[in-house]
């Protein structure tokens, strides 16, 4: 089973995509900060991490250049997931390491799609 | 004496145990009371996520059956979720929340004494995106109170109906108004259909008006307005708001603003326009730009030729080819910034 790491620090959306992606038959492990998401990603291996780029301690992006520094957690795909939209947030996000990127208000179905069309490319 | 000093001393400690007791009495019923909303909420929070989950295809009638006491409990994490989501998902929360009567008390709080009320009310209508709650958000535009004013206008864009753009843009000319990108991001949201609203504001007497205006033509894309934005850059009285039409010429990519933005790169019009104008060449994309854009690559003014370079760069190809024929220091830092390998290997 593919296991998706979920990190953010709102509850309510946590537990949405949480549910949402163990609904798609996904093993989730999530977590409400950016350095438990790091240490989950070490000692779980995620194939795919959905990081919240706004979290306390260690934003979304530190996360991502954290895994992608790390050859252990570099293969880990990632999508952030955020309420910015400013054209720098995205670029930070992609020059972070990020495969993808999710702005708020989102499509939880839509959030399963981009996860499912990631795996696939990667897979390919 | 001592007796008054003995009096006064236990007199301190009833107070100062009465206190204390107070403050234990208080803490444990809050902590009781949250534990009570908690255990409320539980049951309808799950119920919201399935829900939510699943697009709202199955389980309205249930969140719409929920006791009133256990909704008001599992409020917060349904206002949350609707201010995060779109599509499916939001619509059928939407729905859920039209059924229980939401829209309806809300459009009554918007006349209400609290200003909280009425901010939170305004914020629950344009999470619901509920267009026929517009014209009293525009009335809103208009609240005494600062922070009101401000979640009207993130309300009124969420919905993004453009009926409320002239409003909304003239709410800008008051006392105290919304914060420039705050209302550039609303009116970007109400799209193409604003497009007509903001070009005739271009006209409009307040130059931080104009400005706004320009943002949000540059943003949404309008290319129908590149006349009008034309007119502003060469003409306008303020410099600032020449500046802002060349930004957003440029990033319109329309061939009409080449003409306009290469006219601006030389004098009369002053160093700053001109060097904004030599930026927006590079962010237009059009290669016809090349020829105007090297011909300011030794202009007198640093700003001017080192925007040059930099939209050379940024032009790729005929810009690279430019900025390579030329021995400047503007083009040789525009180049090492296009091809860093080749400085590393130098």
């Amino acid at each position: 089973m593919t296991t998706v790491l979920v990190a953010d620090d709102d509850a309510d959306i946590r537990d949405l995509v949480a549910f949402k992606l163990e609904q798609a038959g996904f093993e989730v492990i999530a977590v409400e900060d950016g350095q438990t998401a790091v240490e989950q990603a070490r000692s779980r291996q995620p194939t795919l991490a959905v990081l919240d780029v706004s979290m306390p301690g260690l934003s979304g992006i530190d996360v991502c250049r954290m895994l992608r520094s790390e050859p252990a957690t570099a293969g880990i795909l990632i999508i952030m997931l955020t309420a910015r939209v400013q054209e720098q947030d995205v670029e930070g996000g992609f020059s972070a390491g990020a495969d993808d990127y999710v702005t708020k208000p989102f499509s939880p179905r839509e959030l399963v799609s981009r996860i499912q069309a990631l795996l696939s490319r990667a897979r390919a | 004496m001592f007796e008054l000093f003995s009096v006064t001393m236990v007199a301190l400690l009833v107070v100062v145990a009465g206190t204390a007791a107070g403050i234990v009495v208080v803490r444990i019923w809050r902590r009781v009371r949250n534990n009570r909303l908690a255990a409320l909420a539980a049951g309808p929070r799950r119920a919201l996520l399935a829900f939510v989950a699943d697009n709202g295809e199955e389980g309205s009638e249930d969140l719409i059956a929920i006791p009133d006491d256990a909704w008001r409990a599992s409020l917060p994490a349904a206002l949350g979720l609707l201010g995060k989501l779109r599509g499916d998902a939001h619509a059928a929360l939407v729905s859920v929340f039209l059924h229980r009567g939401a829209a309806r008390a809300a459009l009554a709080d918007l006349h209400a004494r609290s200003g909280v009320r009425r901010a939170r009310a305004a914020q629950l209508l344009g999470d619901l995106e509920l267009r026929e709650a517009v014209p009293d958000l525009c009335g809103l535009l208009t609240d005494r109170d600062h922070e009101v004013r401000v979640v009207a206008v993130r309300a009124l864009g969420r919905i993004g109906d453009a009926k409320a753009a002239w409003r909304l843009i003239a709410s800008l000319d008051q006392h105290d108004p919304v914060p420039s990108l705050l209302a550039t991001h609303a009116l970007v949201q109400m799209g193409r259909d604003a497009e007509v609203v903001l070009s005739a504001a271009l006209d409009h007497p307040q130059a931080r008006v104009r400005a706004v205006c320009l943002d949000a033509l540059g943003l949404i894309g309008a290319t129908g307005a590149v006349g009008r934005m034309a007119r502003v850059l060469a003409e306008d009285d303020i410099l600032d708001v020449r500046v802002a039409a060349a930004a957003n010429l440029g990033r319109l990519g329309a061939r009409g603003a080449l003409k306009p933005l290469v006219d601006a790169l030389d004098p009369p019009a002053p160093d700053l326009l001109r060097a904004a104008s030599a930026r927006a060449l590079g962010d237009l994309g059009a290669p016809a730009a090349v020829p105007a854009l090297a011909a300011h690559l030794d202009d007198g003014e640093f700003q001017i030729a080192h925007e040059a370079a930099q939209s050379l760069r940024r032009l790729g190809g005929p810009g690279l080819v430019e900025l390579r024929s030329r021995d400047n220091d503007h083009c040789r830092e525009a180049l090492a910034l296009a091809e860093p390998e080749l400085v590393g290997a130098a």
